[in-house]
């Protein structure tokens, strides 16, 4: 359907609903013609009313964004229809507690090699280490304190219970038993790089059978947005899923996870690199 | 005097009662917004459309309904509270989280081999050192080299038929 005297045609939104495509239409920007399949994801995850509601209380700046999100959303869903973003976000939490687990027995490992380092005195016909070149016996390794250093600030962040088995005696290890704490400190840290992180330039990109090359010009430059993030107030937090993840559904949501692990964890990988961080420009 | 039928019948279900109809026994919102949850299904509702989780619903398998309707009503939670990114902005930040430990972990590891090293050059050069002090090594702790980020997406072995409409 095209508008009178050859003018653009109409957006996929338009065109899906069989109505005349208007000048101001506000979904125009983020639905080509060219690609109908964006639209009908989005369409059958929110509906149209749905996502003019969400625009409409938007900031200008922001409404790229948030349409990007939904759309990203909306194809997850679309790959995904039982678990979407959610499973997605269930496995990366824990790939996260798996390494988290991980690092903590090797900084148990090297903790007790350091400690034999101290304990164990070199016997006086032995050559030292340092002249056989390696480091030498006290000696602290700037790497691994730093590392520590970064493990116990790792540490401290939020951490679903249906991952974790107790926090797993790791020091500052913040594990209250709820998915998320709504007025976690540390999830206001995370809020915090949320939003540096879309401010600073970068942007999700889709690798969609279909490239969606256009998207990309819609968004417009983040560092604009970044004061705007900056007041964005700590207790909006989305992470406490508790009404989502009652006691009865748990014990599915554990099968269903191992199930993602077993068969579906090459593609939820896959899908992850679809969300993977690019930076504009 | 009449009885009122609907005082021995099952309380209606969140979606029913938010939506000011009756919940039939076939109900396909019922099994999964009870009434002691409104909160759930308004959330789902004003974000997705109770048609929309309908389709939806009916799409996917009975036994992964569960799974489903949790997954929408946290993503449905998530873009209530944050209009802008909702469930999208977690999943970068947890990527990038995942990225940091995965260096972490290399270099942790690699630490973890050079220590390795130094006990078993030390072990080698005592004199008369039995092969029992190297049950205090516990070896290498071989290194983690998961790639989450690997090919396209293959989409979910449930999804049936596309999803044309």
């Amino acid at each position: 359907m095209t508008l009178k005297g050859g003018a653009s045609q109409a957006c996929a939104a338009c065109k899906y609903q069989r109505r005349k495509c208007k000048p101001d239409c506000p979904l125009a920007p983020f639905f080509p013609a060219d690609q109908p399949e964006i639209f009908r994801n989005v369409h059958k995850l929110f509906g149209v009313s749905n996502i003019l509601k969400i625009l409409k209380g938007l900031h200008p700046n922001q409404k790229p964004i948030a349409m990007r999100s939904i759309i990203d959303q909306a194809n997850m869903r679309d790959w995904y229809p039982v678990h979407g973003c959610y499973g997605l976000i269930q496995n990366l939490q824990y790939q996260i507690q798996q390494a988290k687990e991980e690092l903590h027995a090797i900084y148990g490992q090297l903790e007790m090699y350091r400690q034999q380092n101290q304990i164990s005195p070199v016997p006086e016909d032995v050559p030292s280490q340092l002249e056989l070149g390696m480091a030498p016996p006290n000696g602290s390794l700037p790497l691994f304190h730093h590392t520590q250093q970064q493990y116990s600030a790792v540490a401290a962040l939020p951490i679903p219970p249906n991952h974790c088995s107790n926090n797993g005696g790791v020091a500052g290890y913040d594990n209250s038993g709820d998915v998320v704490p709504k007025d976690n400190v540390e999830n206001a840290l995370w809020m915090q790089n949320q939003y540096a992180n879309y401010s600073s330039g970068s942007t999700i990109q889709i690798a969609a059978p279909q490239p969606l090359d256009v998207q990309q010009e819609i968004v417009q430059d983040y560092d604009e947005l970044q004061p705007f993030f900056d007041t964005i107030d700590d207790a909006q937090s989305y992470m406490d899923s508790k009404e989502a993840c009652d006691s009865s559904s748990e014990s599915s949501l554990k099968d269903t996870r191992q199930s993602i692990e077993h068969a579906g964890k090459n593609e939820l990988k896959s899908a992850a690199a679809c969300f993977s961080l690019t930076s504009v420009n | 005097m009449k009885m009122a039928s609907s005082s021995y019948s099952n309380p209606p279900c969140a979606a029913c009662k938010f939506l000011r109809r009756k919940c039939l026994p076939d109900c396909v919102f019922a099994p999964y917004f009870p009434p002691e949850e409104p909160q759930k299904f308004a959330n789902v509702h004003k974000i997705f459309g109770a048609s929309n989780v309908s389709k939806l619903l009916n799409e996917v398998h009975p036994n992964q309904r569960e799974d489903a309707v949790n997954s929408l009503a946290y993503e449905a939670e998530a873009r209530m509270k944050d209009p802008v990114y909702g469930c999208v902005g977690a999943i970068s930040v947890l990527q990038r989280q995942v990225i940091r430990l995965q260096k972490e972990l290399d270099a942790t590891n690699a630490d973890l081999m050079r220590h390795a090293c130094n006990e078993m050059a030390n072990n080698s050069t005592l004199p008369g050192a039995n092969p029992g002090h190297n049950e205090n090594n516990p070896g290498f702790y071989y290194p983690s080299n998961y790639n989450p980020w690997s090919g396209g997406p293959s989409g979910d072995h449930d999804q049936g038929g596309g999803s044309s409409v």
